[in-house]
């Protein structure tokens, strides 16, 4: 009962907050339905995969980087995420002739850390475990399943705009950032 | 109704400073114990006292590291929404989210225990942090909401009521790093900046380094290993805050 009057006081202040955050009266029309979406806008698009075999987390030869993700360095060591593809592995002995050495399927990667010889990276929703003393032939140690949730592919992360899921183009297994043009989808 | 809430966050962000800051020391930054490597301040898994932590949307995750070959899932804990980031330093670790950042103690590393948090702005926002200090950063826009862009500086002294200290307005602030007395922050398509923290409540910009995207960085020693659009640039770190760069790599 008496917390009632101090809440009703308080209104006139947020309104005038309100109304001072927001003078063309913008909270009218979002969140929904959807606006007209922007021309262009920084948001989501699904990373695909349709080769059955990258499913396999195996070290195969270095390859380009497309969108280079999260970064992580051991000794002289740079690995690097391909975001929902895999790690790059690099050499820096000499910083201005970095050297790719192998490139380390795994669907889904977004995260990794290395205690010893172990690297602990995220495939999909599972912790797995590699052993990478010899990076172009890593081992699985061990595999801990769907404890975490770092990959959804029905929805980006985060909210905002994304780059419809299109199943035709195989499974999403991550998103990246990309500036969209008029996207039909909103997280 | 839901920007009232936001609002009302907003407001009880509008911290007081009671007491006088202290030069802090500024120190190496995540996962520096026993033979473990070093992630960048965007990372979701950091290695700390022997574990591995990970944070996903909405908990962080503990994992023992005893036997590194097979992690024991130690257990998880609720910590808040839109969970993006965690940075371990010496005993504590900080996670980043849409809304605040949150300190928890690993007096035992097996069971963090939260120490305290301090609620922000809406937006994406990487931690870093020393003995007295966490340096975040909020980036608003379209996929973060919000609409201050920043670097923010809080005391943690009193971990379990962090302090905002100073507000350093930025375009579009990203993962940051530490080295002594100088604060590396990335600024998105506008660069990276390099600040002087001698005086570390009052960041002082030296440098601005242009002609990449800049993400997220990891310094080591003499050495700036930068995630940038496209793949990872490699930087020489010299004296008088010379910069220059040794390779790209983005093929």
């Amino acid at each position: 009962m008496t917390k009632r009057p101090i809440a009703w006081a308080l209104l006139p202040v947020l309104l005038l907050a309100l109304a001072s955050c927001d003078p063309f009266g913008r909270h009218g029309r979002d969140p929904e339905p959807m606006p007209e979406s922007p021309k262009e806008v920084d948001g989501w698009a699904p990373v695909y995969n349709k080769d059955e075999a990258n499913k396999q987390i195996k070290s195969v030869e270095p390859r380009t980087i497309d969108k280079g993700g999260k970064i992580y360095v051991k000794g002289d060591t740079l690995y690097q995420v391909e975001s929902g593809k895999g790690i790059h592995v690099i050499v820096l002995k000499q910083p201005s002739n970095p050297q790719k050495v192998a490139f380390i399927n795994v669907l889904g990667a977004q995260e990794i850390a290395i205690k010893d010889n172990m690297m602990y990276v995220n495939n999909m929703n599972d912790l797995v475990v590699l052993d990478i003393t010899d990076v172009r032939a890593v081992k699985i140690a061990d595999r801990i399943t769907s404890v975490f949730h770092l990959v959804d592919p029905a929805h980006p992360p985060g909210t905002g705009y994304y780059e419809c899921v299109d199943a035709s183009k195989g499974e999403v297994v991550g998103w990246k950032q990309k500036t969209l043009s008029y996207p039909k989808c909103r997280n | 109704m839901k920007k009232i809430v936001y609002l009302l966050i907003f407001f009880s962000t509008v911290f007081t400073a009671c007491d006088k800051a202290d030069s802090g020391t500024t120190s190496k930054t995540t996962g520096t114990d026993g033979n473990t490597g070093q992630g960048g301040s965007l990372a979701r898994f950091t290695t700390a006292m022997d574990h591995l932590y990970v944070v996903d949307d909405r908990k962080l995750y503990t994992y023992s590291l005893a036997n590194s070959a097979n992690p024991q899932l130690k257990g998880n804990i609720d910590v808040g929404f839109s969970i993006e980031t965690i940075f371990s330093y010496k005993d504590k670790l900080f996670i980043g989210s849409g809304t605040a950042m949150y300190v928890y103690s690993l007096a035992n590393p097996a069971q963090p225990t939260k120490l305290g948090q301090a609620t922000h702005v809406r937006a994406c926002d990487p931690v870093v942090a020393n003995d007295s200090l966490a340096y975040v950063t909020v980036r608003s826009g379209s996929r973060c909401g919000g609409n201050v862009s920043a670097l923010i500086v809080y005391d943690v002294k009193y971990v379990t009521q962090p302090i905002e200290r100073n507000r350093v307005i930025m375009e579009s602030p990203w993962g940051l790093g530490l080295n002594g007395n100088r604060l590396y922050v990335c600024n998105g398509n506008n660069g990276l900046n390099v600040y002087d923290i001698t005086d570390p409540i009052r960041p002082v910009l030296k440098k601005q380094l242009s002609g990449n995207t800049f993400y997220d960085v990891i310094i080591l020693d003499n050495m700036m290993i930068a995630m940038i659009e496209g793949g990872t640039a490699i930087f020489e770190l010299k004296a008088d805050d010379e910069i220059t760069l040794a390779a790209r790599i983005t093929n």
